[in-house]
């Protein structure tokens, strides 16, 4: 053959090759298994809804899917009250509905239970590619290696600045541990917050160990092998550190029922919360703010909170099921699902609404926030032992002392 | 024991009495008796969501009596109930005493009183938190008296159990206060006119005649106020959430259950502690009837 | 027990008319007995009396009344602590009623209060009466076992109820249990308290008129259904207002069983109010005035009656 001919049917083969490729990459996001149009029948689908805005967004985006998949009728409940247990009798009584929300950090309790489905023989069988997903979100929801759930929308930590009381405190947003202490510092002595504290701090590690990761702990989340490090006792004295000089306080010492809450009366100038308290701020048009990252300590570090779609074990209908779950993480389902600001996308090909590009861009550094299957036991002794220190009763030292004790007898 | 003859028309009388409770003895035997046999039975066994895990034998009982957690558990709740019942008798029986003079309004105090225990448990417990927050209506209330505190009461530790003590006992006195009105309108006046004529003034003749003439409303009340405050789930359980916090000071033995079982899906441990709390509740009833009960009248 | 004076026996139809009035049983000195010169300590002293009730039931009357306030006012005013409204506004009731469907809670609620009240009323006062004065064997032991229900606590009941309800009960019955109202119903049909109390309360009444039926030659069920349950009003009115009170505020089972939001009942709807993030004060408060109402007029209308059948049943000894 001529060089010509040569060139030129390798240009063919490697357009071809590109074709193919992309091709390849469009039916891989977050399709359902190619015969899912033929499939008919019922499926049920459960979950919570924390307000009615939320629940009937929910029912847009079944309609959406069923129109989508016109033989497929999802038949949705949001039960009320403790999802936990009445998730639990559910199961119980082998009767689960076949698509259900799973909590990130009671994941751990359920899956070694038996009562979730696998998803991996899925993926492996319609080649399903959960590349889209942010992979620290979706390796909340692994176990034993296979996956369990993917994650249906999640919550890092931001921090939610008043920006009237920092201009009257003439000081700028934080970005470090430091400057965090010095703009506290400014508001205090300016007065900025008449009434109130610089800095909304909960006794709640489910922040604590946010300065945790920024202080450059690699681990677990109170493990009893790694709690007593030098660099979780280094965070958690800083953070104690905030309340004993006087920078912050907790919410329920200044009348407010959570850090949000304080934040929405005005009584705190900066509170670390999720993208959760973006659309109760809407009710309080006088509190005017920004949504900065989370200081940077040694480096950067944030928990996740997220939420899974999973199918159950006991589901008869695991087909159905599958293509449901699949529309709702996927590309067009998400995309719905994230429009009102109600919730921020788990996915990287789907953008959040603009207000809250912040949180998106902790995906890379953030923790799931989630333990072993008695990670309650843990946290609950942990977060006793922290109010007692908040309260002057204990100190920090002992406090993690305690806590490793506790994670020991939780096996973990 | 009566001998029993064995007559056509006894045995009738049988037939009648069982057919007459079959409904009632089987709502009870299937979702009363055959649930507390269960727990028993599982509470052997490390029981998961799906079922038996392995066999314990006595173990989860074992673990159960070196938990310093499960006897900070029984320590609130025995804290709490004496408390409770202690507040709410005596509130209730001095409501009694006051509405049952001859007043006008009666009726209206009456049902003032009463409000509290006809509200829903979630209602009440919504209103306590706004009205027992940091700046809620209590700490503007005591400020007037130059008491100027900042205290978040349900959630301070040390406060956090006395809170719920005066919330229970404000809302369940209304009850007690109309056990012990009835009681007291039995008594007739006959009794009061006697006791007038002796000359006795108003106080002694409440000690010395009233209150022994409530006793068989006291029995009832105690037995009824106990077992409740043994009980009480819903309201620690809308304040404080099943951790019982802060520093554990509102978790009650219920709680601790319900938190077993729901969050760590330990199902034969937490039934392991709510057949404890069975054999406790059991025991104080035998402990009450004891000492103070009556002989039946049949 | 030795200084207990003796109680004359008082028939109980007497009781009824006696328990129901609202006349002179005083404590201590009865108005009646006038003692001369101590007429303006009396006054005074009547005077102290009336002022220390009023405080007590405002006392006990503010919370409720800074709640109904808190439902009239917009969301704004309650970020923070007030106590009047500045705006007045029914908008926290017109959106409890259209965007969180309290109406149908309101009508579930009533729904099943009513079903298990009915249910009640008649499974008690028949179970009562064959506990009370029929003769058959075991029947001591069978009641003990019915006051023992009260002891077992509703969370340790959870599991095993539910399993019934859902896998066991169904195959034998056909029916769905849950989530449905049938369920619920089920498991609530007849409770230890309203068995003891029409017990009780059927233990006062005298035999004469039961053996006078028979005579009659009237059947076991005719003597009750047309002798007895008629004179036991005041316990019927006593378990009716209990039941029917207990159910429309209970929380735990109809959390488990009703777990589609169109079977919700009201507490439930309430409870739902915590679980937002910002607690929408006025609505809460809104429904829990909703949820109130009914109770108080069911108990306004009942009240009389409910003294009486609780004092004859239970305490009066």
């Amino acid at each position: 053959m001529s060089r010509r001919t040569i060139v030129a049917s390798l240009a063919v083969l490697g357009l071809a090759l590109a074709i193919a490729a992309l091709a390849g990459l469009g039916t891989g996001t977050g399709t359902a298994a190619p015969h899912a149009k033929q499939l008919s029948g019922t499926v049920s689908l459960s979950g919570w809804q924390s307000s009615p805005v939320e629940d009937n967004l929910l029912r847009q985006v079944i309609k959406a899917f069923q129109k989508k998949y016109p033989k497929i009728k999802v038949s949705y409940t949001a039960l009320g009250g403790d999802y936990d247990a009445t998730m639990l009798a559910k199961f119980a009584a082998r009767k689960p509905p076949d698509v259900f929300y799973v909590n990130g950090h009671v994941f751990p309790v359920w899956v070694p239970q038996g009562v979730l489905a696998s998803l991996s023989p899925y993926i492996k069988k319609y080649h399903f590619s959960t590349k889209p997903f942010f992979p620290r979100l979706l390796s909340g929801f692994k176990y034993k290696g296979q996956t369990y759930g993917f994650p249906k929308d999640w919550g890092p930590l931001a921090m939610f600045v008043n920006t009237d009381m920092l201009k009257k405190a003439g000081a700028k947003t934080p970005t470090t541990w430091a400057t965090l202490r010095s703009t506290a510092q400014k508001l205090k002595s300016s007065n900025a917050v008449p009434g109130g504290t610089p800095i909304c701090l909960s006794d709640d590690w489910a922040r604590v160990f946010a300065f945790v990761y920024q202080n450059g702990y690699k681990g677990g989340i109170l493990r009893s092998n790694s709690i007593m490090s030098s660099k979780v006792k280094a965070a958690a004295n800083y953070y104690v550190g905030l309340w004993k000089s006087g920078l912050a306080k907790r919410p329920q010492d200044i009348g407010a029922s959570w850090n949000g809450d304080g934040f929405m009366k005005g009584k705190c100038a900066i509170a670390f919360e999720g993208p959760w308290l973006v659309p109760p701020l809407k009710d309080v048009p006088s509190i005017h703010y920004k949504i900065a990252a989370l200081p940077k300590g040694k480096t950067r570090g944030n928990l996740a909170f997220t939420v899974s779609y999973s199918i159950a074990k006991d589901s008869k209908h695991k087909a159905l099921a599958w293509t449901l779950l699949t529309y709702l993480t996927g590309r067009a389902g998400m995309k719905k699902w994230t429009s009102l600001g109600l919730s921020l996308p788990s996915r990287k090909d789907v953008k959040p609404v603009s207000r809250l590009s912040t949180f998106t861009k902790a995906a890379g550094y953030s923790h799931v926030w989630q333990g072993g299957p008695k990670f309650n036991d843990v946290i609950t002794a942990a977060n006793n032992e922290l109010s007692a220190v908040a309260e002057g009763k204990e100190s920090v030292n002992s406090m993690l002392s305690k806590i490793r004790s506790a994670a020991k007898s939780a096996g973990q | 024991m009566r001998s029993w003859a064995w007559g056509s028309e006894r045995i009738r009388e049988a037939l009648v009495g069982y057919a007459f409770i079959l409904v009632p003895m089987g709502v009870f035997l299937l979702f009363f008796i055959f649930p507390i046999g269960y727990a028993v039975y599982i509470s052997r066994y490390n029981w998961g969501i799906l079922g038996k895990i392995d066999f314990v034998g006595w173990g989860n009982y074992r673990t159960l009596f070196h938990d310093p957690i499960f006897w900070r558990a029984v320590k609130n709740t025995a804290m709490f109930s004496v408390a409770v019942v202690i507040l709410e008798v005596t509130l209730g029986l001095a409501l009694a005493v006051i509405v049952n003079q001859t007043l006008r309004f009666r009726t209206f105090y009456r049902a003032g009183f009463y409000f509290p225990s006809i509200a829903s448990s979630a209602a009440i417990t919504a209103i306590a938190i706004y009205i027992l927050s940091a700046d809620g209506l209590l700490n503007s209330f005591l400020g007037l008296f130059g008491y100027d505190t900042n205290r978040p009461w349900f959630y301070d530790s040390g406060t956090a159990l006395w809170s719920l003590v005066g919330l229970n006992g404000w809302a369940t006195s209304g009850t007690i206060m109309l056990f012990y009105l009835a009681a007291l309108q039995a008594i007739p006046v006959e009794v009061y006119e006697a006791a007038a004529i002796d000359g006795a003034r108003t106080w002694r003749t409440f000690w010395k005649v009233t209150f022994p003439l409530l006793r068989p409303a006291h029995f009832f009340v105690l037995v009824v106020a106990v077992i409740g405050a043994l009980q009480m789930f819903d309201q620690a359980f809308l304040v404080a959430g099943p951790e019982g916090g802060p520093n554990y000071s509102t978790l009650t033995v219920v709680l601790y259950l319900y938190n077993k079982a729901i969050a760590n899906a330990e199902f034969g441990y937490a039934a392991a502690v709510g057949v404890m709390l069975f054999v406790g509740i059991f025991a104080i009833t035998v402990i009450q009837r004891l000492l103070f009960g009556r002989p039946e009248v049949a | 027990m030795a200084d207990r004076p003796e109680l004359p026996s008082v028939p109980p139809l007497v009781a009824v008319e006696e328990l129901a009035s609202t006349g002179d049983v005083a404590l201590g000195v009865p108005e009646r007995a006038h003692i001369p010169g101590r007429g303006r300590v009396e006054r005074v002293r009547t005077v102290l009396v009336y002022l220390v009730l009023t405080l007590i039931a405002f006392l006990f009357a503010v919370p409720f009344l800074w709640s109904v306030l808190t439902s009239l006012k917009p969301i704004s005013e309650t970020i923070s602590f007030t106590f009047l409204p500045k705006t007045w506004t029914v908008s926290a009731y017109h959106s409890v009623f259209t965007e969180f469907s309290f109406g149908r809670y309101t009508l579930n609620s009533f729904i099943v209060a009513a079903a298990v009240t009915v249910s009640n009323v008649f499974l008690a006062s028949l179970g009562g009466y064959a506990f009370a004065r029929l003769r058959f064997p075991g029947r001591e032991p069978l009641f003990f076992l019915v006051l023992g229900t009260l002891m077992i606590p509703d969370e340790l009941r959870l599991v095993p109820v539910y399993q019934l309800l859902v896998n066991v009960l169904p195959k034998y019955l056909h029916v769905t249990l849950v989530p449905s109202r049938l369920g619920f119903i089920l498991i609530n049909l007849v409770s230890a308290t309203s068995l003891f109390l029409m017990r009780q309360y059927f233990l006062t009444i005298p035999r004469d008129l039961e053996e006078a039926a028979k005579l009659d030659g009237a059947s076991y069920f005719k003597t009750f259904w047309r002798v007895m349950l008629p004179l036991a009003g005041p316990a019927v009115a006593a378990v009716t207002i209990l039941t029917f009170q207990g159910t429309w505020n209970g929380l735990f089972w109809p959390l488990i069983i009703f777990q589609d939001s169109s079977l919700w009942t009201l507490p439930i709807g309430i409870a739902e109010f915590h679980q937002v993030y910002t607690t929408l004060w006025p609505q809460l408060m809104a429904a829990s005035v909703v949820a109130l109402l009914p109770i108080v007029a069911l108990y306004v209308f009942f009240q009389r009656y409910f003294v009486a059948g609780v004092a004859a049943a239970g305490v009066k000894g």
